[in-house]
């Protein structure tokens, strides 16, 4: 069994996943401060 | 006479022809099809996945997933081996998913993450199990609950073992509601469980949803450029949808597209199991392999969950962990189901979709950022 492979995928893989999801939720946080909803998008809908 | 005998041999060739393997398989094919027709278990899927399983077993009917010159191996070329059809499905994904509750609440994408646990660990186990690297990296992306993410890795680095690796994806993906509520019950208490989350009436403008897929699209794939194909094309048919200008495009996406090339995909999937192929040990290791990753992923997420109940003091409710994993609706719903158990005044639904979301984009994530540990390892894909 190749230990340090499956190290290698878990810490990074797991690693990576986590740290691009959170930048995403930062994106989305700044995107909706940007952007907040207006109550005339409402009347839109 | 004589021309009249060979005729009649020459007419019963099939039957003279058929193995023990392919009896079963032909078996096999009926059961999918009476699973799919009479208990309605994920009808869409099976029904093109049994009937490939009869056509691509009978014998001399030149139409399994191997037979050159035949129509199915035609289309398994076309579509599998240059993993055209998961690519385009992903755009009818893309087009039916609705990301509002997760950009309502982004904190749950967290979960998404956490979700693609068993992942990892299954990788683990299957390395241990004295399954190829390459193998390996297939049979954890069973743990993504994710069918077109599964088959997209599979068909570049263990063509072999696509039979097996998408029966266990599609199939576990719906038997998420009898595999998860049995850890979320063990992992949590009635108290933890029975927690009231605000209603999630927060609402998100059009320009941060339309936004978002492009946004997303490109910081993701600047990670990961070998999840392109799939992180791409989700997020361009959920632009389409978000756009709201491209109505058409958005209906041919998410139905005729996205159906199309699931009867596609299912048949070809259907065709390649062959009995000598498909009835080995391993395949029985690869669906215990599945399992084993799905339960992982709902024990990570259900874990998180609880981390995060604590650390907002009781305030999010745990059980939203095991919505993380990709298999939309069905996590959300779960959640949904046995929190209220535990207190009838708990809505979760909103929050555990938004979950949900999270673990379609953080399975394709995790399959991207495996491709590209390979691809900086030098382990190439198949050619």
């Amino acid at each position: 069994m190749d230990v340090a492979f499956g190290v290698t995928m878990m810490v990074m893989g797991m690693g990576v996943t986590l740290i691009t999801l959170y930048l995403l939720s930062l994106v989305i946080g700044l995107l909706v401060k940007l952007f907040p909803y207006k109550a005339e998008e409402e009347k839109q809908e | 006479m004589d021309v009249f005998l060979a005729s009649l041999s020459a007419l019963g060739q099939g039957f003279a022809n058929l193995t023990w393997q392919a009896t079963v398989m032909l078996l096999l094919g009926c059961l999918l099809l009476y699973l799919a027709v009479a208990r309605g278990i994920e009808p869409l899927l099976l029904i093109p996945i049994g009937f490939g399983v009869i056509l691509g077993n009978l014998p001399l009917a030149g139409l399994s997933a191997q037979d050159e010159h035949g129509v199915i191996k035609l289309l398994y070329d076309a579509g599998i081996l240059t993993e055209l059809f998961p690519v385009l499905l992903f755009i009818g994904l893309g087009a039916m998913i609705d990301f509002g509750p997760m950009l309502a609440n982004p904190m749950v994408l967290i979960f998404g993450a956490a979700g693609q646990f068993g992942i990892f660990l299954t990788l683990f186990l299957a390395l241990a199990l004295g399954f190829a690297k390459q193998e390996a990296i297939s049979i954890a992306v069973i743990g993504a609950c994710d069918g077109p993410t599964a088959i997209y890795v599979t068909s570049k680095f263990a063509r072999d073992l696509l039979p097996a690796v998408s029966i266990a994806a599609y199939s576990y993906m719906s038997l998420v509601p009898i595999l998860q509520p049995p850890i979320m019950r063990f992992l949590t208490t009635k108290k933890e469980r029975a927690t009231v989350m605000p209603a999630a009436d927060k609402k998100v403008s059009k320009k941060v949803k339309i936004l978002f897929p492009v946004v997303a699209g490109i910081l993701t794939i600047l990670i990961a450029p070998m999840g392109a194909p799939l992180m791409g094309m989700l997020m361009l048919g959920n632009f389409l949808k978000e756009s709201g200008v491209v109505d058409r495009l958005t209906k041919v996406s998410e139905s005729t597209l996205a159906n199309t090339v699931t009867l596609f995909l299912g048949l070809c999937i259907g065709a390649s199991m062959l009995g000598a192929n498909f009835l080995q040990w391993r395949t029985i290791l690869i669906l215990l392999l599945g399992l084993v990753a799905i339960s992982l992923d709902t024990v990570a997420g259900v874990l998180l969950g609880k981390f995060m109940y604590v650390v907002t003091k009781g305030k999010i409710n745990p059980l939203l962990g095991a919505a993380g994993t990709s298999a939309f609706p069905m996590s959300a719903r779960v959640v949904q189901k046995v929190g209220q158990k535990a207190n009838p005044r708990n809505f979760l639904l909103f929050h555990a979709i938004g979950a949900n979301t999270g673990g379609q984009i953080g399975s394709v994530m995790a399959a991207a950022v495996m491709l590209a540990i390979m691809a900086g390892m030098g382990i190439g894909p198949l050619p």
